[in-house]
């Protein structure tokens, strides 16, 4: 065994808060490094600010800090921990570039601590696109041509040599960040300007367009003996010009031939050679012409990545894991293959399957133009799902995407008219392959001229037009049993088929069951069967033999939630592997059942076993039936599990915890409207509206403001504020939000100026464990997983704290809850509101957890074996309110957005849940936490400077102080005029600086001349003005802080204050409660 | 009604649908036994690779036929093995200048079934090991009893001659292979053709060594008379215990010059070296496995194809092993230095599967060119 001896503890870098482009796959990477490593004896230290990981759950690493990815930080962490070396390739771009940085500026030299997984000088090669074009030009392989650039001028001359249209891509930035696509001049120099603009160093390419050629990808693992692995091979169905994190993807690549294959093959583990990676895994992109078969090396990532997590999870091989113990100095023969548990890691996986991966996207928030697939991505997460056909892959995947799409249907059908498909084909769009297959049942296009149009090989249109044949023969032939066999092998839903058979989904389910047609599980073995697998990693299909070895009835199936989404990410996902692990250490077997193969719960050894499968009743029921067990969580993966619950328990699942009615009551405005009037507590005023006219009605009844809403969403999707009449006019014709008898609109009294609290627990039915209080800081209005939130309050009065205890108890009760309960409080002077009650997992309970020290995921696992909470030590007596507090002074959760993905949406903030990740900062003090939550949230908060004022009318007198100590700090002030004449008349003197409708130079003048450093900006209520528009996009795109509230400006003073102390404070996260 | 199957010698049943030229008629359906391949490229290669004589290749990677097939891919005059069994077969478009796999084999004479369960095939033949087998196209109960008894009847591979089928008739001297020869030869190899794969040719003449092809019978003096430098024995189908003649030609020739094989040229070297060979019980058919270079100290990803393999226990002393499987541990690899001998079980050529092994050609080279 060749592990090293001379380093003995490891720092592990984090990738911090999730973004577009770097998601939970660095924190199922991060994870499994951390544990290989200490499975190794190593002690590991890990580094990362995201507090809804797995990784930074106590006790996983040896010392865990959640403090900011700077390097200032790391420096202080040097000194404290004393590393002997730092795992970058772990923590995604943000690793790789705090790894350079730390090196740049002579850290590492400093604390002599090594780089393990991927040199510096590796990582310089292949991120330096120069570099790497001469390396891939040495191997005797192809480059696009391109040229690399740093002014206007040589992107000029560059974009002559190549011609349009032209590839710009900025260096140095994630996930293809920046990256555009240029016709014309007009194009070019905006996008060019941009992208110099935008690369950290200041340099772009600008390449030849490969638009329309095929696209590949291999997962490539080496040793320091040169072994060289491809573990998995992926080829994208949407070919070249859609980011690889936008593309339906498959493996194993599809339609090359062997040659061709072992050709790209060998260009991948020559190239990891030549860039020098030689302890761990690499991603090397290329891209193939259809016309001629020329092979061309787009890039290398020589670190795990999105698509490593994805080929982990497409082939059961684990890259990251492996990845870590080839840092440590291991080779591939020596890592074992923990699937099958008798091979050696140094093979490739052969699959006996397809994998298809469907990105999601947010088309409803962040609305995207037609085409607006490009070298940038834009989805927010994906689903996996695996079939014995490709076409079954398929129909699973789409499914798995829960887009509300069936599979493979005809977009007609679901609702989209001629013009739209027709430019949905024409253009890159997330619906282009479903515009594709409508093209083939509608006949309106021949399978070559779809080809012409799209890029899409033959070989997958040919699958599309199998998919048409059969969907043909379902809606016109009696549905006979080989028919019906023959659909569900094609991946389709019972659902599906009941459309085009004219049947209900209930009849198709009740056809299967006569006619026996029962899905049946396979193993993912790495091994195509030629090993017996050890480990259950598992993928249901039909029509074939049966490989279960059920579980049993004693085993519980934890429904996960299925892939990132705005509003139900990263955080559901730990609830969920949190159970899992609850649940084993008291001997009870889990059933995971997730789409998503960015996740932890994904990973195969976190449960018993593990389904990569669509999340619908469909598939869990089968899964119930193949283990033969009836218990299912459905509390912890956010909405996906909920929405299919009537149904599991209406086929005999046993829903552990809250009753569904429970659920029900707490969920539905009226019933609980009831409960609340009933237990004498008091909630905002609210009304349902069944259809327009109601709406007018029903308002004027509540008062104006109000907050109108659609019933059971989560994340706050299609919520409005309005002030007046014309804004329900405007929210009816504009909003897009249906009213109906079926879909009521939820009107409440919004209640303004209000400070708005989160309240997360445990009840047993009888005693309650508040794992703890957070206050936002952001004012009621801005849905609470955009706020930035503190625990514990920090603006609070007792009396109002402990009336939110003594109600939770109550409600708790009341509902019978059983396990996890979330409480949303508003208060408004002294009055107390409950905003809503849900009895099930919330996106804070792992950011509770992990500061309070109390796993509440255990204490509600452990409740549901049986045990109550004073047996769990947790609370005193039966019928008590224990609440836990901060370990550590001041804990701050502050929201993370990815705005500048979408230069078309408005970054303010409002009911509607936006933000994709979430930062934590921790310390003794306000200050410190929040100025570490705003560091680990990139927002770079100035020490001095220059920051304009302009706030809204009510926020005049609020913003006085705020500004007197700004400049008492040091700061030069400025103020649009109204907000001016207040500060001058509280003796505060400041320039005056024109607002953007009011000629020049005004504030968004002054902040491209980078003059600006801190923008206090309230927007004329929520409908923002303009001009307020234009501050924000403005601060946005320059990267200048900026707050919206007058409660945020005075946490930023608090932090600044800290900041100008100069400290950088490193804290490791006290273990609490939380056991190994 | 008239129905197609997968029909195993120990009775299971694998329904499914015919492809390719279907035999009609139970007694004229070729029996062949079956063994799993999990390469998931390369079907082609595979179906014309000659020691695939005399079994039916079941493909384990589901979709299959998906990039159409062309002569270059070719490792021989045309399909050798005997039927393909497949889950999903394309029959969609093909690239220009390609044919379907389905038409390919039709025009073979070769049959083929698709819709098999074939996770659940290769399953039984993991457990229960590989046997013979057939695709039936029957009518009633009689014609299926039939079938059983044919295949009850009949031979397995360890008791067939299949050597015959695939060697040259004649010698021949630098065979074109992609319409070239070597022009200034750097040495010669005598070839004894036991079903030589092209590739074989094609990486020794991109080394500039020339090749005379010689048939299987060839002797010591046929070798001698070739002039060559050095003895290359080919892959080739079937049980080399039955190869008595081969391994007397191999063994008077050890010493006198150098002797590299590949496959069945290893198992001959391990019976010629005084080892033996033993049947495996599905064997390694696949792109992915890995070996163990015991000089380099490294592991190397490789092609394989074969059902017997070097028996440890039979090694003589001073026989070096040169490669282990890094999976179950099998000789995948001899090398005797002093004697100048040196033999691999896995396929350096590749063709289908990765080229990593192919420096082994530049030591075959290197030990014809300084003999």
């Amino acid at each position: 065994m060749s592990k090293r001896t001379d380093i003995h503890r490891i720092l592990v870098i984090g990738s911090g808060p999730i973004i577009i482009g770097q998601a939970c796959e660095f924190d199922y990477s991060g994870t499994q490094a951390v544990k290989a490593l200490k499975e190794e004896g190593y002690e590991v230290i890990l580094l990362n600010p995201n507090p809804a990981t797995v990784q930074t759950t106590n006790g996983l690493a040896d010392h865990i800090y959640m403090e900011p990815l700077k390097t200032e930080y790391v420096e202080e962490l040097f000194q404290r921990e004393r590393p002997d070396a730092i795992l970058t390739t772990m923590g995604g771009q943000t690793g790789l570039n705090l790894a350079m940085e730390l090196s740049r500026k002579g850290i590492l030299d400093k604390y002599e601590v090594q780089v393990i997984g991927a040199s510096i000088k590796s990582i310089n090669l292949a991120e330096d696109r120069e570099r790497f074009k001469e390396i891939v030009e040495g191997l005797g392989l192809e480059s696009p041509r391109s040229v690399g650039v740093h002014t206007i001028q040589e992107g000029i001359q560059a974009k002559n040599a190549i011609g349009y249209p032209v590839i710009i891509r900025p260096s140095f930035t994630l996930g293809g960040f920046g990256g555009s696509i240029a016709h014309d001049d007009d194009e070019f120099m905006e996008n060019i300007a941009r992208a110099l603009e935008i690369s950290p160093v200041h340099e772009a390419l600008v390449e030849e367009s490969l638009i329309g050629w095929k696209e590949f990808e291999m997962e490539v693992m080496r040793d320091h003996k040169d072994n060289a692995i491809i573990v998995c091979s992926i080829e994208n169905i949407d070919p070249m010009g859609v980011h690889t994190g936008d593309s339906i993807t498959i493996a194993p690549i599809q339609t090359l031939d062997d040659r061709a294959y072992q050709n790209m093959r060998d260009a991948s583990i020559a190239i990891l050679r030549a860039v020098g990676v030689d302890c761990g895994g690499s991603n090397v992109q290329f891209a193939v012409n259809p016309k001629d078969g020329r092979m061309v090396v787009i890039e290398m990532n020589p670190r795990v990545s999105r698509s490593s997590a994805l080929a982990s999870k497409a082939t059961g091989f684990p890259i990251a894991r492996c990845s870590a113990k080839l840092a440590v100095g291991y080779t591939l023969d020596e890592v074992l293959n923990e699937i099958t548990g008798k091979t050696a890691s140094c093979y490739e996986p052969a699959l006996d399957y397809c994998a298809v991966k469907v990105p999601r996207f947010e088309l409803e928030k962040f609305p995207l133009p037609y085409s607006a697939l490009g070298t940038q991505m834009r989805s927010v997460g994906e689903a996996l799902s695996l079939g014995r056909t490709a076409l079954e892959a398929l129909n699973k995947a789409i499914r798995a995407s829960e887009r509300k799409l069936e599979g493979l249907v005809d977009l007609k059908e679901a609702g989209y008219d001629d013009e739209e498909i027709g430019k949905f084909l024409h253009s890159a769009h997330p619906l282009r392959l479903l515009a594709a297959y409508t093209a083939i049942v509608r006949g309106t296009h021949t399978l070559e001229e779809i080809n012409q149009v799209t890029g899409f090989d033959p070989w997958f249109l040919h699958q599309l037009q199998r998919q048409a044949k059969l969907d043909a023969r379902l809606s016109q032939e009696k549905l006979e049993r080989d028919l019906l066999l023959e659909a569900k092998r094609y991946g389709m839903s019972d659902k599906r088929i009941g459309q085009l058979a004219g049947k209900s989904e209930q009849e198709i389910y009740a056809l299967r069951q006569q006619m026996e047609i029962f899905a049946v599980a396979h193993h993912v073995d790495t091994c195509a069967g030629e090993f017996e697998a050890l480990t259950p990693y598992c993928y249901t299909t039909y029509g074939e033999a049966d490989e279960t070895r059920p579980l049993g009835e004693q085993a519980v199936i934890i429904i996960a939630s299925g892939p990132n989404r705005i509003g139900q990410g990263l955080e559901f996902d730990t609830c969920c592997t949190l159970s899992s692990l609850a649940w084993r250490k008291l001997g009870v077997k889990t059933i995971m059942v997730n789409s998503n193969p960015e996740t932890v719960s994904t990973d195969f050894n976190t449960s018993d076993r593990l389904y990569i499968e669509p999340l619908t009743a469909e598939h869990v029921k089968e899964i119930m039936r193949l283990e033969g067990t009836r218990n299912v969580i459905v509390q912890l993966g956010g909405q996906t599990p909920l929405n299919m619950a009537d149904e599991l328990e209406a086929a005999g699942a046993n829903i552990l915890g809250t009753s569904l009615d429970g659920l029900d009551e707490a969920g539905d405005r009226e019933r609980f409207s009831a409960l609340v009037r009933r237990l004498g507590l008091r909630n905002p005023t609210n009304r349902t509206a069944h259809n327009p006219r109601e709406i007018y009605e029903k308002a004027k009844e509540v008062g104006f403001p109000v907050l109108l809403r659609p019933s059971f969403v989560l994340g706050g999707r299609g919520m409005f504020i309005v002030d007046d009449e014309a804004g329900l006019t405007d929210f009816i014709e504009h909003s897009g939000v249906e009213t109906s008898e079926k879909k009521p609109v939820l009107i409440d009294q919004f209640l303004e100026d209000a400070f708005e609290y989160d309240l997360d627990a445990v009840s047993d039915g009888k005693s309650l464990y508040i794992g703890g209080i957070v206050q936002h800081i952001e004012a009621a209005g801005i849905h609470s997983g955009d706020s930035a939130a503190v625990f514990p309050p920090y603006k609070s009065r007792p009396h109002v704290l402990a009336q939110m205890r003594q109600w939770a108890l109550l409600l708790a009760r009341e509902l019978k809850v059983k396990g996890l309960m979330n409480i949303q409080f508003a208060s408004k002077g002294d009055d107390l509101f409950i905003i809503e009650v849900n009895p099930r997992g919330s996106r804070t309970v792992p950011f509770i957890s992990k500061t309070s020290g109390v796993n509440l995921i255990e204490a509600a696992v452990r409740v549901w074996h049986g045990e109550d909470l004073v047996g769990q030590g947790l609370v005193p007596a039966e019928g008590a309110v224990a609440e836990g507090k901060p370990l550590m002074g001041w804990a701050i959760k502050e929201a993370v957005f990815s705005f500048d993905r979408f230069s078309n949406v408005d970054p303010a903030l409002g009911p509607e849940m936006r933000s994709t990740g979430e930062a934590i900062g921790m310390g003794r003090t306000f200050g410190e936490a929040y100025a570490k939550s705003q560091a680990s949230a990139g927002n770079l908060l100035p020490k001095s400077g220059t920051v304009v004022i302009t706030v809204n009318h009510n926020d005049h007198q609020t913003i006085i102080p705020i500004a007197r100590d700004l400049e008492k700090m040091g700061f030069t002030l400025l103020a649009t005029r109204g907000t001016a004449r207040a500060l001058f008349e509280a003796g505060i003197l400041c320039g005056v600086v024109l607002k953007t409708q009011d000629g020049h130079p005004n504030i968004v003048d002054l902040m491209r001349a980078h003059k600006v450093d801190l923008v206090i900006n309230t927007p004329m209520g929520f409908h923002a003005r303009r001009s307020d528009d234009d501050i924000r996009s403005m601060a946005m795109r320059l990267h200048i802080p900026y707050t919206t509230t007058t409660s945020a400006a005075r946490a930023a003073v608090e932090a600044i204050r800290y900041e100008q102390e100069g400290y950088y404070t490193v804290r490791e996260l006290p273990r609490g409660r939380w056991e190994e | 009604m008239q129905q197609t199957i997968l029909l195993l010698s120990d009775g299971t049943i694998f329904p499914g649908t015919g492809f390719g030229y279907l035999e009609p008629g139970v007694e004229r359906t070729p029996i062949a036994e079956i063994v799993f391949n999990t390469s998931m490229t390369g079907y082609q290669e595979i179906l014309t690779d000659p020691s695939y004589n005399g079994q039916m290749v079941l493909m384990t990677y589901p979709e299959i036929g998906n990039y159409g097939c062309e002569g270059r891919f070719c490792e021989s005059g045309g399909i050798k093995a005997s039927a393909l069994v497949v889950h999903d077969l394309y029959d969609g478009p093909v690239p220009e200048g390609r044919v379907s796999l389905s038409a390919f084999m039709e025009k073979s004479g070769i049959s083929g079934i698709q819709g098999v369960d074939t996770r659940s095939l290769t399953l039984h033949l993991r457990d229960h090991g590989s046997q013979n087998a057939m695709i039936l196209t029957y009518n009633d109960a009689k014609e299926l009893e039939l079938a059983k008894e044919r295949l009850a009847s009949f031979p397995a591979i360890t008791e067939r001659d299949l050597i015959a089928d695939v060697t040259v008739a004649e010698p021949i001297v630098d065979p074109l292979i992609d319409g070239s020869r070597p022009e200034h030869p750097l040495c010669r190899f005598a070839l004894v053709d036991f079903g030589v794969k092209r590739s074989i040719i094609r990486e020794l003449y991109k080394r500039g060594a020339a090749v005379t092809l010689l048939p299987s019978t060839a002797t010591k003096e046929d070798v001698m008379a070739t002039g060559c430098d050095a003895l290359f024995l080919s892959n080739g189908p079937g049980d080399p215990a039955l190869l008595r003649d081969a391994v007397a030609m191999v063994r008077s020739l050890i010493g006198a010059m150098p002797v590299v094989g590949i496959c069945l040229g290893h198992q001959l070297i391990t019976w010629a070296l005084g080892g033996a060979t033993v049947k495996m019980k599905f064997g390694h058919h696949g792109g992915n496995e890995p070996v163990y270079d015991h000089l380099a100290g490294r592991t190397f990803v490789t092609s394989q194809n074969h059902g017997f393999m070097s028996d440890p226990k039979s090694l003589p002393a001073g026989v070096k092993i040169w490669y282990t499987n890094a999976n179950d541990g099998s000789i995948e690899g001899l090398i005797d230095e002093e004697r100048k001998v040196a033999s691999v079980q896995f396929h350096p050529e590749a063709s289908p599967g990765p080229h990593d092994a192919s420096s082994i050609f530049d030591r075959f080279v290197q030990m014809g060119v300084a003999k």
